[in-house]
């Protein structure tokens, strides 16, 4: 998570991004083992909006692909605004693949306080739900 | 001819679990045909009412995104590998 929350406060006061790779749920939870920073490809509103490039998630999910992992979801920041997902975030993954799917959501405070929270996607509900995680 | 297609999570539930299929097509419109026929409900998720790839789903073959080439008449051939991508955004 440390690799996360850096990268949201380097980028602030623009939104940053990345993805999570790792091995998915079955009978044990899903278990994230990398953390992958992304360049925000937003270009007009990046202080309020992002956008990971789907070159990026070809070039990572062929990576994972090889170690044997693959793209769990994705993680956001919101600088100075609260760390939950918005109606646009709702909106976009409604919009596109996204069930099951987990979404990082950090709140980013003058640059200096970044607070993570943990969601996911469901088709079902068309709506994040809070998702429990530890980190190890 | 067969083409191998990756799956991303959100859809393995239309594949059986499967994070890769192979269909025999010979562009991208008879690749999202082939996969309808063999996995229904996927066609609803690549594609719009219209017929159209959806916009916040992008299809790469070989790691080219098709908007760049000629969209659904994108020619495959043997041995290609299609990916089907979420467009990935948001923002408070």
């Amino acid at each position: 998570m440390e690799k996360v929350l850096a990268h949201a406060k380097d980028g602030y006061p623009f939104e940053a991004c990345g993805v999570f790779v790792g091995r998915p749920a079955g009978a044990d939870p899903a278990v994230v083992e990398d953390v992958v920073p992304v360049e925000n490809r937003e270009t007009e509103k990046p202080r309020v909006r992002y956008q990971i490039a789907p070159e990026d998630l070809i070039r990572i999910d062929r990576d994972s692909r090889h170690r044997g992992l693959e793209i769990l979801g994705y993680f956001h920041s919101h600088p100075d605004h609260p760390a939950r997902p918005s109606e646009t975030d709702r909106q976009r993954a409604a919009d596109t693949l996204s069930d099951g799917v987990i979404h990082v959501v950090v709140g980013v405070e003058k640059g200096e306080q970044a607070t993570p929270t943990a969601w996911v996607f469901r088709d079902a509900t068309q709506s994040f739900e809070a998702e429990a995680f530890e980190v190890s | 001819m067969s083409i191998r297609v990756q799956i991303p999570a959100p859809l393995r539930s239309l594949t059986g679990g499967s994070d890769e299929v192979q269909v025999e097509a010979l562009d991208i419109g008879t690749l999202v045909e082939a996969l309808e026929a063999r996995h229904k409900g996927l066609k609803d998720r690549l594609c719009d009412p219209a017929g159209e790839l959806r916009t916040y789903v992008r299809v790469f073959v070989n790691e080219e995104d098709v908007r760049f080439l000629d969209g659904k008449k994108t020619v495959l051939k043997a041995g290609d590998t299609v990916a089907i991508v979420p467009a990935i955004a948001g923002g408070h």
